[in-house]
Order: structure tokens, then sequence, then C-alpha cells
């Protein structure tokens, strides 16, 4: 066995002690582990680095936990790796992502560790993996200071802290961090696929974000009006009313015919407040919400279809996808759609790949 | 003048991707996200000085020389 899959609800150190043991004797490369925002971080991290000193392990908190075919809470779940999946691998820690993202001296350390230039890394073979403070609101500056950086793709999500929206943190090599991002560069050995998956489509109408404010991830104006005004009219509602489809109907950045989903969450002043920065200037689809677990199960589906088999997923899913299974009461049918793949992951704050976005899925597939 | 514009967002995204396509598809996507829709734009576009400055900002960003 190559990948595993574990989760445990105990308190510490007998969470620990039971993943170890869920193990089985079996020597990781590499550890990933999210978990619930109820467990003390810097004890988490230094046990789990403890129990698994040969390896990278790296975590982050969470907004609920994905293991074992199962949506779960108030847990933590890992994924174990071997040396058959992982080669090299390096990491490390973006510090202080609200004063500014910095992301080179990250690069030099990794280089470091590799004995390679990233640049010389090849794409298909190293996966960049991204865990970033939920609440530093910096996750389009790191994501697009990555990208400038590195072809490399990176994948990932925000930490959470089980919707207390009060401090999240990431964590590696026993140590935590907040206001901070973990990268890390894996070599998968037998190759890798990302997937992006949002069960959104364009009802085709947009909106023309004219005024903003991208630090705020505000919307002020659409069309030259008033932003809560405009989308309200757009959905044929009134402004009052607005708010009550905001999961329904968040608005895509139409990306080659992909949308990356950026989310309504509140109003304000007859703006509206976004999960995401939105550019000014550049036009935005209005989304329809469509089935989440048949979508995602076709998207997992044709990545069973290519010529190598899966052999384990780790899935970065927005928390406010997991809020809309939780209330259709289909959490069950969705972790059945992992059923004999090892699967582990977590509720976001936000999911990254090449960019920050909402209401997504992004997910790394293991081959 | 006009058509400076595509040619710049051309040559970047050419320079950057290398002849991949792969490549090719996720820099025009680093160009949206940065807030440039690259298809916005063709040979007969005028050459709006402040578009054509930010275009060069993404061109250094994305490490490309022009």
């Amino acid at each position: 066995m190559t990948i595993i899959t574990a989760y445990s609800a105990k308190e510490l150190p007998g969470a620990v002690t039971d993943l170890e043991a869920q193990c089985g004797g079996f020597e990781p490369r590499c550890v990933l582990f999210f978990a619930s925002s109820r467990y003390n971080p810097l004890e988490l991290s230094r046990q789990m680095q403890a129990a698994f000193p040969g390896a990278l392990v790296a975590g982050c908190s969470t907004a609920g936990e994905i293991a074992c075919g199962k949506m779960v809470s108030q847990s933590v779940a890992a994924m174990f790796l071997d040396e058959e999946v992982v080669g090299q691998s390096a990491f490390a820690v973006v510090e202080h992502l609200r004063d500014g993202v910095r992301v080179s001296d990250a690069f030099t350390q990794m280089e470091r560790q590799l004995c390679a230039p990233v640049s010389s890394l090849d794409i298909e073979r190293y996966v960049g993996l991204v865990l970033a403070d939920g609440l530093s609101g910096a996750e389009e500056a790191l994501m697009e200071k990555i990208g400038d950086r590195t072809d490399i793709f990176f994948v990932g999500g925000s930490a959470g802290d089980d919707l207390k929206f009060e401090s999240t943190h990431v964590m590696i090599g026993g140590e935590v961090y907040s206001n901070a991002a973990l990268l890390v560069l894996l070599e998968l050995k037998r190759g890798f696929d990302i997937v992006k998956t949002q069960s959104f489509q364009s009802t085709g109408k947009r909106l023309m974000p004219t005024k903003v404010d991208e630090r705020l991830r505000l919307v002020v104006e659409f069309d030259d009006r008033p932003a809560l005004d405009a989308y309200a009219q757009v959905l044929g509602v009134s402004p009052e009313k607005a708010p009550d489809l905001f999961m329904q109907h968040p608005l895509g950045l139409m990306v080659n015919g992909d949308p990356f989903v950026r989310s309504p969450q509140r109003v304000r002043d007859r703006g509206i407040v976004f999960y995401c920065q939105i550019k000014q200037g550049l036009e935005l689809d209005v989304l329809q919400a469509t089935d989440i677990v048949a979508h995602t199960r076709q998207a997992i589906e044709a990545r069973k279809g290519d010529s190598k088999a899966i052999s384990g997923i780790v899935d970065f899913q927005c928390i406010l996808r997991t809020l809309q299974l939780r209330a259709e009461n289909r959490c069950e049918e969705y972790g059945a759609i992992f059923t004999g793949i090892p699967t582990a992951g977590f509720s976001t704050y936000g999911e990254a790949y090449l960019g920050h976005m909402n209401q997504t899925s992004t997910m790394l597939i293991l081959r | 003048m006009a058509g400076q514009i595509k040619s710049l967002i051309d040559t970047i995204i050419e320079k950057r991707s290398q002849g991949s396509s792969v490549l090719m598809l996720t820099t025009r996507a680093k160009f949206y996200l940065k807030g440039v829709d690259p298809d916005r734009y063709d040979r007969l576009s005028s050459d709006d000085p402040a578009v054509i400055a930010r275009i060069k900002e993404i061109g250094a960003e994305l490490g490309v020389t022009l």
C-alpha cells in the first residue's frame, strides 16, 4: 500500500496515537493532516511530527474534514504517502501575509532543499501544495506571486476554524503559524492531475464591476449603479431579497469558458462584499447553482477514464459547498463519490488553483 | 495606430509558455486573474496607453522581456 487515509475524533494525544495505529507500521515520506480548530494547533503539530519523524508533516486547521469516504467534523483527517508516491520534497512558510506578500525567500529556501532551481523542475512531475491562513485576506496576492514565480501547479486551500472566524493555523515540522501560508513542493513519481470543479452554470447575464475596493473585497458599483441594486435587478428581485440568493447565484470570472467563482458574502452600504477580490473592469457572469454531487462525480469519473489509475485524492472543498451538502442532507452521497479511492481533505475558507476562488473543490489527483 | 495591445499580449503568452499548449492556457488564465481579458483586444484595437502600460507591467511580473 502506498497511500493510506485515516481520521480520529479522539482528544490529544489519543488522536495521534489512533492515526498511528491506523497506519499499522506504514512508513510515510509525507503526511498531510487537516484538523478541527478544537485541537491545540501547536500540540497537534508537535505530536504529529514526533509520531512520524522521518516524514514531511504538514497540515492546517479546518471548517470540517474529509476522510475515508466521509465528511466529518471535530476530527483530524490525514493522508500518508510513502516513497513509492513521493520522491523529493521541500517546504517553506511565507509569513506576515497581511503586511504584503513576498514569496522570493520561500522559493529560495525550497531551491536549497531541492538543490535545484524551481525553474528546472518538470511541471508534470512536481506539484505545489498551498495552505494559507483563511483570515489573512491575502490569498489572491499569494497565488498571483506564486504564479509569477513559477509554472509549477500549486493547488490547495485556505485554513478554517469551524466557522468561528477568529484564528486559523497552518502547521509544518512541529511548528504552527498564523498570518502565513505554507508552500510544499512534492515530486510525485507516478504523476498527478488537478481538478477544479464548481457546480454552477452561467445564466448568460453579466455584471461589470465599475467601482471596487480590492483590499476590502468590496464591489461598490456594478454597471455604474450601487452593486446591490444592479445584482438584484439582474436576478429580477428586490434589493432586500437579493442576499437570500447569494449562495445560489455567485458570480464567475470566465476563464477559457470555465468559471472562477466569486461568492457574495454580505451587503455593505448598498455595495457587496465578496469572499474574493473582484477586479474592476472585468465582466463577470451571473451563475446558477447546479447539482454538487452529480457534477463532482462527473469530474472524478472523467479522470478515472484516463490511462493511469487514481491512487488517492486530496480534496480542498469550500465550506459553502459543505454547508449546502449538510442542508440538503447529501454529505453521505458526496462521500460515496470517493468510494474505493483513498481521499482526505477539508472544508476550506477558499480554494487555490492558479488563483483564489470560492464555492469550488480543488483536488490533487494522485496517480 | 492599432493592434499593439494584442501584439504585446501574444508575445508575453508565447514567451512564457515556450510552445507548451498547457502553459498557454495557464498564462492566459493569469492575465484574467490579473484583471486583463486577453480576448478583448485584436489587431484593430486602439493603442490605449494606460492598457499598454498595464500589459507591460504584467510582462515584467511574469518575467518576460519585451
